[in-house]
């Protein structure tokens, strides 16, 4: 187990450097900052003063070297927007982006997992075709549409939820609402075949001949025992709530981290484009590796590289 | 005395021990919250924003002088006197007293000479700062008086420490605050109506009013801007009644009177027009092929005629701007400017035969191939939009298109560096100068350090003529007479129009006074709450 997880943990270090390394070198094929900083009108002496002030003076490979150094010491340099630390910006963005993520995943989950037993306990009746349905218009539907439509009819029409920006707990549900929906149709779907599965399998035509509750064998039994890949799916998904809600923070102005990246894209603000896709990827490498860890715990088999 | 007559004289004086004096104002209250698409680069020192900023930096800060709501001409603000001298190479301004920063340090002559020598400093990301850089001197007379000296006349200098444009952006500062650097950008002060609160970077900026201010004490308690990317969000927010105030694009106009939306038109504030790439002839990145900017002028001409001539620009005006404008004949003037007559208002055609038959004059029978830039400017998202229009005209004449959508960042690079020869793009001036020739100082004067899109012997002898002229009544005529005929007759690019804004309104705003010709949102003061 411990030359695995080394082994893993080798791997996700590896991971984040082709990341870094990507990152860096298509941040800067895109354009220099400079051309945005300064006016139109600004002299090549001002563009030369500003690009030696921010080190865009020096080689790429000597700024890529720096810059693992640094990331190496946990100095993710200073935004050269603000000059501000771009720790700084990361954490201050962090916490709304978390909010987002933990809600949305609370409500795909609250919503997917109880439709999908239901769907697979009355497979082929109303309700199952109802949940797929459901399903199926939740993976079909884009989530800058379902936002504004949701923005319109709630905010607008009813007026009873605001239509953007972060504030208490009625802003989040709109744009958690719309971030989860994808997600729950997703965990139907996988609750809804797990169940299947299980609900054919012996143990739980013993459990009913032995005249336990029908919910007994359900949400004990049964649900327990299909919830693992269940649970695998939604910690992935949870982590790329953190950085995939781009498009649903934009259509709410919510001031997350996804918005962050994507506006330092904009302005080309390399240090913040970098840091900001550096977390993201360690987050989702080590919600990866957790998995990984977690399942080659709970089976024998991946950890020994058996079938 | 009778009583209902007694009753009325009780009313009366119980009103009169209640009602606030005459001429003070009631207390600020409320909250007035704005969303707008950007919030620019969000610098807050003179030397670090470049002038996008304008629209969330200008509650906050003041300059020396501002314009008249009624009749655009310069009046007072932070100096309450100023004198042009020995031609215009001397400005004297005489500042106003008892003027207070917001932290309570007061406004002194040092403050300015702060301010300008920042504006000015190398390296300055200031869209003025070529400007400041023909500073000579400054002296400090006394607290309140500053005198600036230049060189050579700078005759429209009160037209750079304008509060009533767009760009606004030698805002004065507290030299205090400057010199303290990144302190400053963290709790920035200035000398306006509005006081910084609180600023989360892409999120929100928060002011609050400064109760008993010098010029104008707020009627709203709060001011936030939220920056609000996706129109249709900023739409629905004020339809919700989540924000009281929406920037929004001429493009939506007809959307928003579908839905009853109170809109706010701001006309006239910027010039909408198609550059054609690579008429610079001194220069090296100059590619004589380019039939527009060939050696042989009359050819040239013909070309950029016809161009103009394929193009029915009252269609784009229209269906592209949502109305929102007037399509005009002459370059960077605005049918309200003293110097368009009506010979010079008059827009160039809508020919397309006529522009086949000089496309073939000047030898191009079968068209020829060009690229258009496709590419969005803050707040002018509908450029790219007009820029299809026009490539799609084009084509009508045998004129080859190629679409090249760029980002900004890229194009910025290539338009600084004159990098562009051949390659034709929308664009949309804000009024960030009254007269048409300080514009063409930076874009088009081959004596001053930028020279963006196009350079003429003739239009350098014009900007000589009127960089030194102290009349502004003689400015005017040269302008009208002699400068805006030439230009009309020698065609530099595809001429659309002076464009309008709008804003979307709530029903918390009440009355809203603008400045003429002033792009973007500006005077939060001055806004009423509704009723």
């Amino acid at each position: 187990m411990g030359r695995y997880l080394v082994g893993r943990v080798l791997q996700t270090v590896l991971s984040m450097l082709v990341v870094v390394s990507i990152v860096f070198v298509l941040t800067r094929l895109s354009g220099s900052p400079i051309h945005l900083l300064l006016d139109v009108s600004a002299t090549e002496r001002d563009q030369e003063i500003l690009t030696r002030h921010l080190g865009l003076d020096r080689s790429l490979p000597v700024q890529y070297g720096l810059y693992v150094r640094n990331v190496a010491l946990g100095d993710f340099g200073n935004s050269i927007l603000t000059r501000r630390p771009v720790t700084e910006h990361i954490l201050e963005r962090l916490p709304a982006t978390i909010e987002l993520g933990v809600v949305a995943m609370l409500l795909s989950v609250l919503i997917g997992v109880p439709l999908g037993v239901y769907s697979a306990v009355y497979r082929g009746r109303l309700l199952d075709r109802a949940a797929r349905v459901f399903a199926v218009l939740g993976q079909s539907m884009p989530t800058f549409w379902l936002g504004l439509m949701l923005i319109l009819f709630f905010g607008v029409v009813l007026g009873v939820l605001p239509a953007g920006g972060r504030g208490g707990l009625l802003h989040l549900i709109l744009p958690a609402f719309t971030l989860g929906y994808f997600t729950s149709a997703a965990i139907l779907r996988l609750t809804r075949s797990a169940m299947l599965e299980v609900l054919g399998s012996d143990y739980i035509k013993f459990a009913r001949l032995q005249g336990l509750p029908e919910p007994l064998v359900l949400w004990k039994h049964g649900l327990r025992n299909a919830l693992l890949p269940v649970v695998t799916f939604a910690v992935l998904l949870f982590v790329q709530f953190l950085g995939g809600a781009v498009v649903t923070e934009t259509v709410f102005a919510w001031p997350g981290l996804g918005r962050l990246i994507l506006e330092s894209i904009t302005t080309r603000d390399y240090p913040i484009v970098q840091a900001g896709v550096l977390v993201l990827s360690a987050l989702y490498l080590a919600g990866n590796l957790g998995v990984d860890l977690l399942y080659s715990y709970l089976n024998p088999r991946i950890r020994h590289g058996g079938a | 005395m009778n009583r209902p007559l007694g009753l009325a004289f009780f009313l009366v004086a119980l009103w009169s021990l209640v009602a606030p004096p005459p001429g003070l104002a009631a207390a600020p209250e409320g909250t007035l919250t704005v969303a707008v698409a950007t919030f620019g680069n969000e610098r807050w020192l003179p030397n670090l924003y470049v002038g996008a900023e304008d629209v969330v930096l200008k509650p906050m800060y003041e300059n020396l002088l501002t314009r008249d709501p009624k009749t655009g001409q310069l009046s007072p603000l932070l100096a309450e006197r100023w004198q042009m001298l020995d031609g215009g190479r001397t400005w004297r301004f005489v500042l106003r007293k008892g003027v207070r920063f917001h932290n309570g340090d007061p406004l002194t002559a040092e403050d300015v000479r702060a301010t300008f020598a920042t504006v000015a400093k190398e390296g300055s990301a200031n869209s003025l700062a070529p400007e400041f850089r023909l500073i000579k001197s400054m002296e400090v007379e006394n607290p309140q008086t500053l005198t600036v000296h230049f060189d050579k006349p700078s005759v429209v200098f009160g037209n750079k420490v304008n509060q009533g444009l767009f760009a606004s952006s030698a805002f004065i500062q507290s030299k205090r605050a400057i010199e303290a650097g990144d302190a400053a950008e963290r709790q920035p002060v200035g000398t306006g109506p509005w006081k910084f609160v609180e600023h989360v970077r892409g999120d929100r900026i928060v002011y609050e009013a400064v109760d008993n201010h010098w010029r104008a004490t707020p009627h709203f308690k709060r001011l936030v801007f939220l920056k609000v990317p996706e129109p249709a969000t900023r739409m629905a927010m004020l339809r919700a009644g989540s924000v009281d105030v929406i920037e929004i694009g001429g493009e939506y106009v007809e959307e928003l009177k579908k839905v009853g939306v109170r809109t706010l038109l701001m006309p006239n504030v910027s010039w909408v027009y198609v550059i054609l790439g690579g008429q610079w002839p001194t220069k090296p990145t100059y590619d004589p092929k380019v039939p527009w900017a060939q050696p042989d002028a009359e050819r040239a001409r013909k070309v950029r005629l016809a161009l103009n001539l394929a193009v029915d620009k009252q269609a784009i005006m229209q269906r592209v701007l949502g109305g929102l404008g007037t399509v005009v004949g002459s370059w960077l003037m605005y049918p309200s400017d003293p110097w368009a007559t009506d010979a010079l208002k008059k827009p160039y055609p809508y020919d397309a035969t006529k522009a086949k038959q000089l496309l073939a004059e000047a030898g191009y029978p079968n068209g020829f191939d060009v690229t258009m830039n496709l590419t969005a400017w803050p707040g002018r998202g509908y450029l790219p939009d007009v820029g299809e229009a026009v490539a799609t005209y084009w084509e009508k004449i045998g004129v080859r298109v190629k679409r090249r959508p760029v980002d900004r960042a890229i194009f910025a690079a290539d338009f600084r560096a004159r990098a562009y020869s051949g390659v034709t793009l929308a664009f949309a001036a804000p009024l960030v100068a009254p007269e048409p020739w300080e514009v063409l100082f930076r874009a088009g004067y081959t004596k001053a350090a930028l020279n963006l899109f196009i350079e003429h012997p003739k239009l350098d002898e014009f900007i000589d003529r009127l960089a030194v002229q102290p009349s502004a009544a003689e400015r005017t005529r040269i302008m009208r007479d002699e400068f805006g005929p030439w230009l009309q007759e020698y065609v530099p690019g595809v001429a659309i129009g002076a464009a309008h804004a709008i804003a979307g309104i709530g029903p918390r705003i009440g009355d809203w006074p603008l400045i003429p010709g002033h792009m973007g949102f500006h005077n939060w003061e001055y806004v009423t709450r509704g009723r």
